[in-house]
């Protein structure tokens, strides 16, 4: 064993600095860019709802990834890591926006055991695209997604579903690389998705009628302990959300212009 | 060290190019003895589709009122927005003064800024951007040592507007706007000399000066 790790670093000392940096250079240039998105998200700052909601991640959510091949000599491939970033982002915004969260243990289905919750809410990435510089002239690296939620029972009887979109686009810096440019766009889109989700959850007509449904049965009322001061026993879907009248959709400058894949 | 002193700032004021700069004022009811115990944030606009304020002109400008009038306490722009999380995000952040009562309907957002004390909300909207670059420069390197020859040349153009808002009255109490634009040259012969304009600088100054008269009772 000890053999195996010596040798390369012997080969490794006879070989001139400069040409080692060269060849790491020019490797570098045929390598991809990657980038595994790591940020930090607060809590949100809002009247838990009286709910105890269950969360399923599936496999495709906690470990997506988007990958862009080169498409000729000039581009270079792209392949940006979002799952541990969404499952950390996600597990903040809903653990602050509900009474209470619990990871469910399998997809909800009449035959899997899982913990019993009010309901359960299965997000999926289902279309993200991004932009560079190099692919738009413009200064800014953007990066676009379109969620899909399923609202579901723990036997997985539909509740509600919908679709969301979220943005985030950050402007070129001096001595910023690609990939902290891009890391910090997903960031703002990843955050925007969370902003976009908790202003406009109790708007969504099915997601409405069935909080409306909970308000007078006993288990929506929440315990005195766990309610945080102030907090509502079940909040209404016209709600007002400041900022203005409805959320501002925003959508990317030339979305036909960005890279991107879509879920079938 | 008198020679220190005195070449230190004549080479700086060399190496740096011309800018040229204008600000407009308007203010209603300013705190003419200040504002207390009380805090002001300065937040920048992101909403725009092709630029976005930049996070460090937004620090300059603070550090700039912090640092000349000590009793006034700024508060962190990325705190405040964590703090606030998800009502000051560009899809959510409110656009006009009257959009704060519905924040204030939020119980926990409510309390939060009772919390922080914030009496002034200073919206920054702008950027920096390059207007035109010309000339090229050649860098070699070689067994005998590298170099440079050329000439560039870039010019840069700030336009920034700030909105104070008055927190307890839910007015827009006054507006400053600044423009400045410089020229940037590096010549080189073996060695790369940028002579730099400052540009953003003296629109984050002209900007922060006009700010510190608003909120000091000491300007």
């Amino acid at each position: 064993m000890a053999s195996m790790t010596s040798a390369p670093e012997a080969k490794a000392g006879t070989l001139p600095a400069f040409v080692l940096a060269l060849l790491l250079a020019l490797l570098a240039g045929c390598s991809g860019n990657e980038v595994v998105v790591q940020g930090e998200f607060p809590a949100p700052l809002m009247n838990r709802l009286p709910v105890k909601l269950g969360v399923w991640y599936d496999e495709a959510f906690t470990g997506h990834e988007f990958f862009d091949e080169a498409k000729g000599r000039e581009e270079s491939s792209w392949l940006v890591k979002t799952g541990t970033a969404q499952v950390q982002m996600w597990d903040t915004l809903l653990g602050g926006m509900f009474q209470e969260l619990v990871h469910m243990k399998g997809r909800p289905a009449p035959d899997q055991l899982n913990p019993l919750v009010d309901a359960v809410l299965i997000p999926k990435v289902a279309e993200l695209q991004y932009a560079i510089p190099a692919h738009t002239n413009v200064k800014v690296y953007e990066i676009w997604m379109r969620y899909h939620f399923d609202l579901v029972t723990t036997r997985g009887e539909p509740i509600a579903d919908w679709s969301m979109t979220a943005y985030g686009k950050t402007p070129t810096a001096f001595m910023r690389s690609d990939e902290a440019a891009v890391n910090l766009a997903a960031v703002v889109a990843l955050r925007d998705a969370g902003a976009n989700f908790a202003t406009g959850f109790q708007r969504v007509p099915q997601v409405a009628q069935w909080l409306n449904g909970r308000q007078g049965s006993p288990e929506a009322q929440p315990p005195a302990a766990t309610s945080p001061p102030g907090s509502t026993t079940a909040a209404t879907p016209d709600e007002p959300v400041p900022g203005g009248e409805t959320p501002v959709e925003v959508t990317p400058g030339d979305a036909t212009a960005m890279a991107g894949e879509v879920e079938p | 060290m008198i020679r220190t002193q005195i070449t230190l700032p004549l080479l700086a004021a060399l190496l740096a190019g011309c800018v040229s700069s204008t600000v407009d004022e308007m203010v209603f009811n300013e705190p003419l003895a200040g504002i207390g115990d009380a805090s002001v944030v300065i937040l920048g606009r992101r909403h725009s589709s092709d630029y976005e304020t930049e996070f460090d002109f937004i620090r300059c400008v603070g550090d700039h009122i912090a640092s000349r009038d000590r009793s006034i306490t700024v508060i962190d722009e990325l705190d405040f927005v964590n703090a606030l999380y998800p009502w000051f995000e560009p899809r959510t952040a409110p656009m006009h003064p009257q959009d704060i009562d519905r924040l204030m309907l939020q119980e926990p957002v409510a309390q939060k800024l009772a919390e922080l004390k914030t009496e002034y909300m200073i919206w920054i909207d702008g950027s920096t951007q390059r207007t035109n670059s010309a000339g090229s420069m050649t860098c070699g390197i070689g067994p005998g040592g590298a170099g440079c020859f050329g000439f560039g040349t870039w010019g840069n153009d700030s336009n920034y507007e700030a909105t104070i808002w008055d927190f307890t009255d839910r007015a827009e109490v006054g507006r400053v706007n600044t423009s400045a634009s410089g020229q940037s040259y590096m010549p080189a012969v073996i060695v790369p000399i940028p002579i730099i304009a400052p540009v953003q600088g003296t629109a984050c100054d002209g900007i922060g000066d006009q700010l510190l008269e608003f909120l000091s009772s000491e300007y």
